[in-house]
């Protein structure tokens, strides 16, 4: 199995499953940043509460392992269900519920389609301004490159970045919105 | 920007942030003349070229011979960065107060 056969059969899955959904992860940044490689497919689950997980992964049983354990993440407490594709490569599935969260809620709202032909359907994608919300808020190394690279390659003439400050500050996310577009070379 | 061959770049800071500016803007001038879709096309072709790549390594330094054996080993080592990776940032529980 290559990854966008995994990408489609989750798309499948919570389309079979009437969750509402949208890619995020690796994949979303690509799509407006750098393209780089990832070792999973992040997809939110537009459903909070409820039995999103049970009828998203009971479709996918049949080719991916699902962790029993549920987690939460410790910056927003939102709820994670990790999975590992059951034949090689060992692709990882992140399956995110959406919660009751200013941003997220909002993210989810403002998502748009972009049709993929290597997946052969359309996808729901985050913005590119919420993509960056996102990563600045998570903060990792490999989140505030990516902010970076989806600022350096959208422009911040393209962006709202009226929008990206007033979550960034909300979010307390300011100084790393600033550091990053500090490490953007003249282009 | 020209570079001397007989010079070590990392000796010199300047230079070397000159070079890896370089490298950047040629990333972020390619991906800007990519479609969205051709950048996430991009992003599949570069997670299956790079997990083809682990296996090769794997199964190289492990002297492996069979596939399913390199898989496995490519399985552990992800297990271990996705520990690392995520240490700190998830819980089996969620919190009282939280």
């Amino acid at each position: 199995m290559n990854i966008e056969s995994l990408a489609a059969a989750v798309l499948d899955a919570c389309e079979a499953a009437s969750v509402t959904h949208m890619l995020t992860g690796a994949f979303a940044t690509s799509v407006y940043g750098i393209p780089r490689s990832t070792k999973d497919v992040d997809v939110v689950l537009g459903v909070t509460g409820g039995d999103a997980f049970e009828k998203v992964t009971a479709k996918l049983d049949l080719i991916v392992q699902f962790d029993p354990q549920i987690q939460f993440d410790t910056l927003t407490w939102g709820r994670r269900l990790v999975g590992t594709a059951r034949t090689p490569p060992p692709f990882k599935v992140e399956l995110f519920e959406l919660f009751d969260d200013p941003f997220v809620q909002q993210q989810f709202q403002r998502r748009r389609k972009l049709y993929s032909a290597q997946i052969q359907r359309e996808t729901w994608l985050p913005t590119p301004e919420d993509v960056v919300v996102q990563k600045l808020r998570w903060g990792r190394s490999k989140d505030l490159d990516d902010a970076r690279d989806v600022i350096a390659v959208q422009t911040p003439e393209a962006l709202d970045m009226t929008y990206i400050e007033d979550w960034c500050g909300l979010h307390g996310t300011k100084e790393r919105l600033l550091k990053v577009l500090g490490e953007i070379p003249p282009l | 920007m020209n570079y001397f061959p007989t010079m070590n770049i990392h000796d010199d800071p300047a230079a070397l942030k000159a070079l890896q500016d370089d490298i950047y803007r040629e990333k972020v001038l390619r991906a800007r003349k990519q479609s969205p879709a051709e950048r996430l096309a991009d992003a599949f072709e570069i997670t299956n070229f790079v997990f083809g790549n682990m296996l090769a390594g794997a199964m190289a330094q492990k002297g492996i011979t069979t596939e399913s054996e390199g898989w496995e080993e490519v399985r552990r080592r992800l297990e271990r960065l996705c520990r690392v990776h995520d240490h700190g940032r998830y819980a089996a529980e969620k919190p009282l107060a939280a």
